[in-house]
């Protein structure tokens, strides 16, 4: 995947390791400063992997936005009342 | 100890900051807005008959957040509705090692032709409702993952907490939880017609 002109092969392994840790790296959970390099390096030298980051970090920006809920009155009404009684 | 009045006052207002992210991940649970409304008022109670085992309140979110998915599994998960979940073999579960790999031999070919390089307008394409809709058809353990972290902002060890389960777990889960998500958009896309000519010729060469 390293050349991303050819087919995928999700046998090549820094792509797999990088692949491994994205999500943990997007959502600022990698924490071990290796694999930070690592990842950032790999990042910044595969195409492919780079790609597929960007998509993710638009897909979590979107997932933010589509996923909150609007409160129904009726159940602001009721905890309202609810946390009252107690 | 602070006065009982203190703590009310301060339970209050921690549910009034959270009341919306309360209603939106027992939405994504129950997938029913009547059902997401009693399990919501539920928790609340149990919550406030145990305020007592809060032991910092600094983790009041993911505390609560347990005593929600708690009381949908005892109470609510059997009558929740249930769309067409995409298919996932919980069953094997591999090891840390061969984890992604195992996620990816699953997908088909034509969407690791598509995911080795994506188009970058594929995410603006998909409408928010095609986003949480192919949430929802996610398996309960990766949903409640996706939702508590990717929505409400939960760290991995705050989602671990609420979910009773370790980190390392959360970070399986939301990895294999991304790829069954990131699979079904583009099984969507690919049904709307949402890819671009150029990497559906890719896709099928």
């Amino acid at each position: 995947m390293s050349n991303d002109a050819d087919k995928p092969d999700i046998a090549d392994s820094d792509c797999l390791e990088a692949f491994d840790h994205l999500y943990a790296y997007l959502n600022g959970e990698l924490n071990d400063q290796h694999k930070l390099a690592k990842i950032e390096h790999h990042l910044a030298h595969c195409r492919s992997c780079f790609s597929r980051a960007q998509m993710e970090r638009e897909l979590n920006q979107r997932i933010k936005q589509s996923g909150k809920a609007e409160t129904p009155a009726s159940l602001q009404h009721r905890l309202r009342k609810l946390l009252d009684d107690i | 100890m602070p006065e009982q009045n203190d703590i009310k006052t301060w339970f209050t207002q921690q549910i009034e900051a959270n009341i919306h992210s309360l209603y939106a991940v027992a939405r994504r649970l129950t997938r029913n807005n009547a059902d997401a409304e009693d399990l919501v008022a539920d928790s609340v109670t149990k919550a406030w008959a145990a305020i007592g085992t809060l032991d910092d309140q600094q983790r009041f979110r993911p505390w609560i957040f347990r005593i929600l998915h708690n009381r949908f599994i005892s109470d609510y998960r059997k009558k929740a509705v249930r769309p067409v979940e995409i298919s996932f073999d919980e069953a094997s579960n591999p090891s840390e090692g061969d984890d992604v790999t195992s996620v990816l031999i699953q997908q088909p070919d034509e969407f690791l032709n598509w995911w080795a390089n994506p188009e970058q307008e594929f995410v603006n394409s998909l409408l928010g409702e095609d986003i949480m809709a192919a949430i929802e058809r996610l398996p309960e353990a990766f949903r409640i993952t996706v939702v508590l972290i990717n929505i409400e902002g939960l760290s991995y060890d705050e989602a671990a907490e609420a979910l009773n389960v370790s980190p390392g777990t959360i970070r399986s889960r939301m990895n294999r939880g991304r790829t069954l998500l990131q699979t079904a958009l583009w099984h969507h896309a690919q049904d709307a017609g949402l890819l671009t000519e150029q990497h559906v010729r890719e896709c099928r060469s």
